[in-house]
């Protein structure tokens, strides 16, 4: 496989070269990222601000949610490339979704809808609050959101905190036991989604234990909910004598996890350990490096992916253009690392995860990558892109966005 | 069905693990960092090593922070300006940062009191340096006389 990609690439260039054309415009060939053979990348949409999700409408509309606001986005000429583009709303968030002729969208502290008429670009509506009045916090404030069929509202509601320390991230605090976070964070709160004007209270906590799920995604072929979740930071500095930078910048897992009812996921008292394979108590809670959670307490991830690749979106691949490997499978943006630092920084990829019937069937391989470039100091703010969202598009063509500029790339498959 | 599931999870963690070896172009091995101190001295400064340790891991290498979740300390006031007051500020972690939710989103940064003197003078005479325009240097004095200071 590697070999026939070196082999394209190394005639591709020649021909260019012959044209007169540099290696710089190679690389430009799919805007410098690297797919995996057959697969193609075209920019949609050079770049808006902050892009974070997005979602793409049975008409092929384009809906972005950013840091700067809601983007409406058609490419009516279908060229590839978008030519009109609406801001609408007054909603800066994450989460943007579509679900029976709603746009749901989602800020730091609530849900909203705003009806979208057929052949409407950007919805004339106005807002419907579904839930709001979630506590304002610094981190771990996105509420992204899924919907399963019938309407169902699944709300990520982060920690704001990175392992309920008594003093957050001071070093040396012991952890809160029990953390009383877990009352109002820390895990998913479920409402009904066809419901408007509903407050915190009127949800029920469906799962627990979990940091910061903003790759959250409901299957429906599977009946149920996933999320990525973010593993903590810090694990060195807060505790040298037990964690090394080296440690703190490999060991905590972003784990793949099916939500179940009741489920609870492990924060803050333990950490999945990428290194010794297993579930460990986090140090903030007595453990030792080596110590384990009593057995069975917190299921073990699906998938650990590397520390600090902050898994931002996740997508089930429903569309019918990629090969039949891709069929049930997921796709995952990862924003990629800060906390890695001094060590090398890592994430900032797109990377699929091959599923049958709900469970990863083989190893994750890296799907699109080179987002990041050389990324001078090796400080995340010098990425040349950051992968954040994830859509399909009706043609089955794989969309992502970046929070770096709020480019939108399409990425579409024809046989070699 | 739960031995089978265990036994996938056990696979996906090998596999793992073999995913970070053929991304070794990305992430070095994990033998490389500590090798490499051993041959070649460390020739940081106190300050530099101390800032490493310290602030680093969120502040980054460059002084920039990181966007949306830590400030940049580099072209900031606190850093250019008064030794004592940037004193007070790192040992207060922003004066109480963590307490105020109506800031913009972002990390919480603790409070380096606990750090001797020495120490943050060390820091601080680094920062100054390096990200606050060549300031000049703050002595464990300067420290000391901004400690007083501190609320109890």
């Amino acid at each position: 496989m590697r070999t026939t990609t070196f082999v394209r690439v190394v005639s591709l260039s020649l021909a260019m070269a012959v044209a007169g054309v540099t290696d710089v415009a190679i690389a430009a060939d799919n805007d410098g990222l690297t797919l995996p053979p057959g697969f193609t990348a075209t920019v949609v949409q050079e770049g808006l601000g902050a892009g974070r999700h997005l979602v793409i409408a049975p008409d092929g509309d384009i809906y972005l949610a950013s840091r700067n606001g809601l983007v409406a986005m058609r490419d009516k000429d279908h060229d590839g490339k978008v030519d009109e583009t609406v801001p609408f709303g007054d909603v800066q968030g994450t989460e943007v979704r579509l679900y029976k002729g709603w746009l749901y969208v989602s800020d730091d502290v609530g849900v909203y809808r705003y009806a979208l008429k057929k052949g409407e670009l950007a919805p004339k509506s106005a807002k419907e609050t579904v839930v709001a009045g979630f506590p304002k916090e610094r981190q771990h404030a996105d509420k992204t959101f899924a919907l399963d069929p019938k309407g169902t509202l699944y709300v990520n509601v982060g920690a704001p905190s990175n392992s309920c320390q008594e003093k957050d991230r001071q070093e040396g605090s012991m952890g809160q036991n029990p953390c009383p976070l877990l009352e109002k964070y820390g895990g998913v709160w479920v409402f009904d989604g066809n419901k408007v004007n509903q407050t915190p209270a009127n949800g029920r906590r469906f799962a627990t234990g979990m940091r910061n799920s903003v790759a959250i995604e409901y299957n429906e072929a599977q009946h149920a909910l996933f999320a990525v979740i973010h593993g903590r930071d810090s694990i060195d500095t807060l505790f040298p004598a037990l964690y090394n930078a080296q440690d703190n910048a490999t060991r905590q897992a972003e784990e793949f996890h099916q939500i179940n009812d009741g489920g609870d996921y492990g924060w803050p008292y333990a950490f999945f350990d990428t290194k010794l394979g297993k579930r460990v108590i986090a140090p903030e809670y007595g453990g030792d490096t080596n110590k384990e959670p009593p057995a069975g307490k917190y299921p073990n991830p699906l998938v650990a992916y590397p520390a600090h690749w902050a898994p931002n979106d996740l997508l089930f691949y429903s569309g019918k253009s990629f090969p039949a490997q891709y069929q049930g499978g997921a796709f995952i943006a990862f924003h990629g690392s800060w906390n890695r630092a001094p060590e090398p920084q890592a994430g900032y990829k797109v990377v699929f995860q091959p599923m049958k019937d709900g469970k990863p069937s083989g190893d994750y391989q890296v799907f699109a990558d080179g987002f990041a470039g050389d990324m001078p100091d090796n400080n995340p703010r010098n990425a040349r892109y950051r992968p954040v969202g994830l859509a399909v598009a009706p043609d089955g063509s794989l969309y992502v966005a970046d929070s770096q500029k709020g480019r939108i790339w399409r990425i579409s498959y024809q046989k070699p | 069905m739960s031995s089978l599931r265990s036994a996938f999870v056990s696979l996906s963690v090998m596999l793992l693990g073999a995913a970070c070896a053929s991304a070794a172009d990305q992430t070095p091995p994990p033998s490389a960092a500590p090798a490499a101190a051993a041959v070649k001295p460390d020739s940081r400064s106190p300050g530099e090593r101390l800032y490493a340790r310290h602030c680093l891991p969120c502040h980054q290498s460059d002084g920039y922070g990181v966007p949306d979740m830590q400030p940049a300390i580099t072209g900031g006031s606190w850093v250019k300006g008064d030794p004592k007051a940037l004193a007070l500020f790192v040992m207060t972690g922003g004066f109480g940062s963590a307490q105020r939710k109506d800031s913009a989103n972002g990390n919480v940064m603790p409070e380096f009191r606990p750090l001797p003197d020495a120490d943050l003078a060390e820091i601080l005479t680094y920062i100054r340096a390096k990200f606050g325009g060549g300031g000049s240097p703050v002595s464990a004095a300067d420290v000391t006389a901004a400690r007083a200071d501190l609320p109890k």
